[in-house]
């Protein structure tokens, strides 16, 4: 109702891709935390990755809402898969944004993942709160030496590129960090180990260390000291996406509980005709449809150069409670069924855990929707 | 060389299919509709021979209700040039027999001139498997039907059959209908820049009426009934008694 035919078209294209593909190696995937190389080449060719690159810098050219369509497909499918779409997606934004057109030249590769990418923010000392980064690019000629680290970042075991935040005026707070685009084979990166999730285990995640890594004058993004910034533009973006990933999980919950109830007797019956299961289905499907709107108007907010920011905020922080209750929810339809590994509901669980805490915590997304009302006041 | 591939909107293939309560047809309101799978499979197989450099131009042609549009959006997105809709019908409910279908492509093709028309062997829909085979005799050209594998050769077609027992390779002179079996291909994924593209493809849309055509039904719908509920199975007590059972209620042994 709320889509028009080529968002349509383009839900149902990746929803066959994924029922075929991604979703059936979803299991196999979580158990090997496995970086899957044959759905990244796939998807490349299906122009999943980099939706919003313009089509003059080939790409779909397609706007936030169909982003965020895409991107609740995929994570209906797996949502490391999603999250992977979603990553290319910030660093293609920001490519296409503050990148010089040389800089640019690396945007087919970023999108086909020949060229695997990490987004390095968060530093031991710096999580929610960015403005704590100790990473300094530090003058060296034309160019910068870099040095710090960065914790848990997505894909950083196997990545070739990093954009980077690193401090380079120490006095400026947030008007002193600017990104830097960086090889991370160069000599004095060295990667940490993979880490052990509880969830989204196919999303490779880990630590990445710079000892005197020496920039070149192109390895600048967009202006100086204006990283903070440039991170916090597409922050809006990134919860949408986020928020879309969540509810893809929920989805699949649903999906998997309302099926299960339908096949699975107790006392003679089908669990479904229980109007204990009934109720769970039901609040399962209100709250799932419920995030669905919120990201889709936030997402529409985003497309018509509307204030987001409390939108976005709502999406993400709503639709990342609702995954973690709902599929919750999911499992107890399955009883213990659903607590085995290898029954897509207990994997879900565990997926939709860490949805409420990356891309801002859903505590700093509340604080956010809370500053906007009292900033801008409280009409919708 | 052109190649012509009828596309018809049927229910989804993943849509579990309901009767009316009247018995007159399917529950069509609501019901999620897309490119008959056969079809999809005839669209892919000549996109293919277009990659190959063998065909010049794909031509998907669709006809009945207005939304058939959006299938053919589909089409074009999948590779197919540019897209006829023969409005022929406003009603979903309203399907075009098999005889009209092909009344309308022969009319079609005689200025579209295509070389080769590939089409899918039948619709999910109504299982008629008819229109490639009535479509070969209007326009008076050879046709091989049930095809898992097509090659063009100068001027003529090989197309093998899947039959009874076997393969079967037919040599066709073109110009040609093939309609497509099951095992023929695997259809592509839409890619999300294609999608955008095809929004620049024409979609040429023709009146039923400005052919002159009688697509006065022949046949009538009399019931359509849904098929019986699966009886649950049971358990024997003994091999005798399976075999008992094998030979004297099922008829097996």
């Amino acid at each position: 109702m709320f889509l028009n035919e080529t968002q349509e078209e383009v839900r149902a294209t990746t929803r066959s891709f994924v029922n075929n593909v991604v979703r059936p190696a979803a299991e196999t995937l979580d158990r090997e935390e496995r970086f899957p190389t044959e759905i990244y080449d796939e998807m490349g060719k299906l122009g999943l990755f980099g939706i919003a690159v313009p089509e003059e810098l080939g790409g779909p050219g397609f706007d936030t809402l169909t982003y965020a369509v895409v991107m609740e497909e995929l994570s209906r499918g797996y949502a490391s898969v999603a999250d992977q779409c979603g990553l290319v997606e910030l660093i293609s934004t920001l490519l296409v944004r503050h990148g010089t057109p040389e800089q640019q030249k690396m945007l087919p590769d970023v999108m086909s993942m020949k060229r695997k990418v990490a987004y390095c923010i968060t530093e031991p000392e710096a999580g929610t709160d960015v403005s704590g980064i100790r990473t300094t690019a530090t003058r060296d000629g034309d160019g910068w030496v870099l040095n710090g680290g960065k914790i848990w970042i997505h894909n950083a075991p196997v990545a070739d590129t990093g954009f980077v935040l690193a401090r380079t005026d120490k006095e400026a707070g947030n008007r002193g960090m600017s990104i830097f685009i960086v090889d991370l084979h160069a000599k004095g990166v060295e990667r940490g180990p993979k880490e052990h999730k509880m969830g989204q285990r196919a999303s490779q995640v880990g630590g990445l260390d710079f000892q005197d890594v020496r920039l070149g004058a192109d390895a600048l993004l967009g202006e100086m000291n204006r990283g903070f910034h440039m991170m916090m533009s597409v922050l809006d973006k990134g919860r949408v996406g986020i928020a879309a990933l969540a509810v893809g999980i929920a989805q699949a919950g649903l999906e998997a509980a309302v099926d299960y109830a339908g096949t699975r007797k107790q006392f003679g019956k089908h669990i479904s005709e229980f109007q204990g299961v009934q109720w769970l289905l039901a609040d399962m499907a209100k709250d799932i449809e419920a995030a669905r709107l919120l990201v889709y108007s936030a997402a529409m907010k985003i497309d018509r150069g509307l204030d987001a920011t409390r939108a976005c905020s709502m999406a993400k922080c709503f639709a990342g409670d609702i995954a973690v209750s709902r599929t919750a929810d999911a499992v107890q339809v399955f009883g213990g069924s659903g607590y085995i590994r290898g029954f897509e509901v207990e994997r879900l669980y565990r997926d939709a855990k860490i949805t409420q805490i990356y891309e801002g915590t859903n505590q700093i997304q509340r604080m956010i929707i809370a500053r906007e009302l009292l900033r801008k006041g409280a009409e919708a | 060389m052109k190649i012509l591939v009828p596309i018809k909107r049927v229910v989804d293939y993943n849509v579990r299919v309901r009767v009316r309560t009247d018995g007159s047809g399917l529950e069509l309101n609501n019901v999620k509709m897309s490119m008959n799978p056969f079809d999809e499979i005839a669209l892919e197989e000549a996109v293919r021979l277009k990659e190959k450099g063998v065909a010049t131009e794909v031509i998907a042609i669709s006809i009945g209700v207005p939304q058939a549009k959006d299938t053919l959006r589909t089409a074009l997105a999948m590779g197919a040039d540019r897209a006829i809709l023969v409005h022929a019908t406003d009603d979903v409910c309203q399907d075009i027999e098999p005889l009209s279908v092909a009344r309308i492509l022969e009319k079609i093709i005689k200025s579209e001139a295509p070389q080769l028309v590939i089409a899918g062997k039948q619709a999910i829909d109504n299982d008629m498997n008819a229109t490639g085979q009535m479509l070969a005799a209007a326009l008076g050209w050879g046709q091989a039907t049930y095809a898992s594998a097509i090659e063009v050769q100068n001027n003529t077609v090989l197309v093998t059959r899947e039959i009874d027992g076997g393969l079967q390779t037919l040599c066709l002179k073109l110009p040609a209908v093939v309609t497509t079996d099951l095992r023929l291909n695997q259809p592509r994924y839409v890619a999300l820049p294609a999608i955008m593209k095809a929004k620049k493809k024409t979609i040429d849309e023709i009146s039923i009426k400005t052919l002159g055509i009688d697509i006065t039904p022949r046949l009538s719908i009399l019931s359509t009934a849904e098929p019986p509920k699966r009886q649950a199975g049971i358990k024997v007590k003994s091999v005798d008694e399976l075999v008992s059972k094998l030979k004297n209620e099922a008829g097996v042994l």
